[in-house]
């Protein structure tokens, strides 16, 4: 029974990748479209980063500054030292993992919500410096002019991250996206993972079976600060302009926080899903709504987040999840399973 | 051999003092009761031995080691795990994956702490609700979840805070079976537990602890006829109609 549900789930994803493999070239007339898909793997990519830290059972409300240190890191690295932001990104992952440690250090120890408070704290305090900061010593910060990346033979340049169409943008994020959401699930079945749902559940249970949970809880942090930044280079390629008034802004992190939560909060796939329902709905509103209506689309969009968070406080990844299990029980539906020892998953 | 010596364990909260100077010695392989009215200071020892009270004075000493004051997990990485009272399964997770959480503190992969899991279940007599969720199991299985887990560890000395409290007597009879299969099996058991029936015939040596002191150490016959034992759990005037009154 399960072998077989599994299988179906496989399936599934793998049908679901093949319509995202052509869904560029069939909305090649229509880029604002595949503006949105982009937007949507970003988001869905930066979430299921962010969930990591919620799978190890804290909440980081301060995850855009991770975005603006990866995005203004490799920026910078290209602006004024000529660094391709291929490497860039990976100076910027390291960047944010020291600013990670420096936060999660000393309060990833502790219960309560510390943590989270610092996450906020910190974001609201580096958002600020950068900002009103022109020079950090022979770095250059620009200030509150943020950065524009400068284009190379006008814009068409893959070595240096620059393409000409939205197409390779597409299936970087897609890529990006797929991969964190297989590394999320494939850390899920190791000891990480274990440890992981096992500190959220229960700290106490955890530490007597001889679980260090403020180092795995580190550890999934810095993971995350990590991954996110990359994510943060990929923001600062795509919109060619990266700055801290939004790339580190509280907005930025609180949507982040928003999409997870809205799809399911610590589930491997929630995070992922949450972006497919949210940024189209948002992006979508903006688009009908923004001109005459200024203000309204927000308003819709508040309404939306009520209702799951009310109706839905584990999000929309069990709904999904369920829907999946029906369909796949639907169409297989002709030959009844007949449960075997196998089947218990051992 | 002695496996644990606990020497001069003290924990004050405040003005009240929890465990006063509490000495005692566990030798390997023995099954140890640990009884006495509430709030008599039993769980309090055990947070002390298992990291999660720092003593106030005193030592813990386990296989020649000194653990005093080391961290819950340092604690079980030793060999010592310890079960709670209330009952804390991971709710989201299997039974399996409850167990293979322990069985991680000595399996190098997954499949090989499934297959460490795999075998305390079995040890419990528990593999049938392996794929049962943590939220959806009842008390007796919860209790004995808590013990699979700590089994899984690998850890040589298991402290068990009342692992039959809230069960009926058939459940309790199943729970003193496996208590006395795991110890053949090697393990050292330090075990709180209320009922004197369960006490009696699991634990060859008892401990009864009264008001943060420890009051009579011996078998249980010794520590039932003491006139000590039947004022702390009856109160005065049921010791002075003992039969052979020591006055």
């Amino acid at each position: 029974m399960k072998q077989r549900s599994i299988s179906f789930n496989w399936m599934a994803v793998a049908f679901v990748l093949a319509i995202a493999m052509i869904i560029p070239f069939v909305l090649e007339k229509h880029p604002y479209y595949v503006h949105i898909f982009i937007l949507v793997f970003l988001f869905g990519y930066l979430s299921t980063a962010w969930g990591l830290v919620g799978q190890s059972g804290q909440l980081s409300f301060g995850h855009a500054v991770f975005v603006g240190l990866g995005g203004y890191t490799s920026t910078i690295l290209f602006m004024d030292y000529g660094v391709t932001p291929w490497v860039g990104m990976f100076a910027g992952a390291i960047v944010a993992t020291l600013f990670g440690l420096i936060i999660g250090y000393p309060t990833l120890r502790l219960r309560g919500p510390y943590f989270a408070l610092s996450t906020l704290v910190f974001g609201l305090i580096l958002q600020t410096y950068v900002v009103n900061t022109q020079m950090l010593g022979p770095i250059n910060l620009r200030g509150a002019m943020g950065l524009l990346l400068p284009l190379k033979n006008g814009g068409d340049a893959p070595a240096v991250f620059q393409f000409a169409t939205k197409t390779p943008y597409y299936f970087i994020a897609l890529a990006m996206m797929v991969s964190v959401v297989l590394l999320s699930y494939l850390l899920n079945r190791t000891r990480i993972g274990s440890y992981w749902t096992a500190i959220r559940s229960d700290q106490e249970a955890a530490e007597s079976l001889g679980i260090n949970a403020g180092r795995y809880r580190l550890l999934a942090f810095l993971l995350s600060c990590a991954l996110t930044a990359l994510g943060g280079t990929l923001w600062a390629q795509y919109f060619h302009y990266i700055n801290a008034e939004r790339g580190m802004a509280l907005s930025l992190s609180i949507e982040i926080v928003l999409v997870g939560v809205v799809g399911g909060w610590q589930t491997v796939s929630g995070p992922m899903i949450g972006a497919m329902i949210i940024i189209p709905i948002s992006e979508l509103l903006r688009a009908q709504l923004g001109g005459g209506f200024a203000g309204l689309h927000t308003l819709i969009y508040g309404l939306i987040l009520m209702g799951v968070i009310l109706w839905l406080p584990k999000g929309l990844n069990p709904l999904v999840m369920r829907g999946l299990k029906w369909l796949g029980d639907r169409l297989w539906s002709t030959s009844p399973s007949v449960r075997t020892p196998e089947d218990s998953g051992r | 051999m002695a496996i644990l010596e606990v020497n001069n364990l003290t924990k004050r909260f405040g003005g009240l003092t929890a465990v006063n100077d509490l000495s005692f010695t566990l030798n390997e392989s023995e099954i140890l009761g640990l009884i006495g009215p509430n709030g008599a200071g039993k769980t309090t020892v055990f947070n002390m031995i298992a990291g999660f009270y720092k003593p106030d004075n005193g030592r813990v000493v386990f296989q020649d080691q000194d653990i005093t004051g080391l961290k819950p997990y340092e604690v079980c990485r030793r060999g010592v795990a310890r079960t709670f009272q209330v009952t804390k399964p991971f709710l989201d997770s299997t039974v399996l994956n409850n167990v293979m959480v322990g069985a991680f503190m000595q399996a190098h992969n997954a499949a090989e702490a499934r297959d460490i899991a795999w075998k305390a279940l079995e040890t419990i007599e528990f593999g049938d609700r392996a794929d049962a969720m943590g939220h959806e199991i009842n008390v007796p299985d919860r209790k004995r979840l808590e013990l699979a887990r700590a089994l899984a560890t690998g850890a040589k000395l298991l402290l068990l805070d009342e692992p039959m409290a809230g069960l009926i007597p058939s459940e309790k009879g199943h729970i003193i079976d496996l208590l006395r299969k795991i110890n053949q099996e090697g393990f050292t058991l330090v075990v709180v537990e209320h009922d004197m029936k369960v006490v009696m015939s699991l634990c060859p040596r008892i401990i009864l602890m009264d008001r943060a002191m420890k009051l009579v150490e011996g078998t249980p016959e010794e520590v039932c006829s003491d006139p000590k034992a039947i004022t702390a759990y009856l109160g005065e005037e049921y010791a002075a109609r003992d039969p052979e009154p020591r006055r």
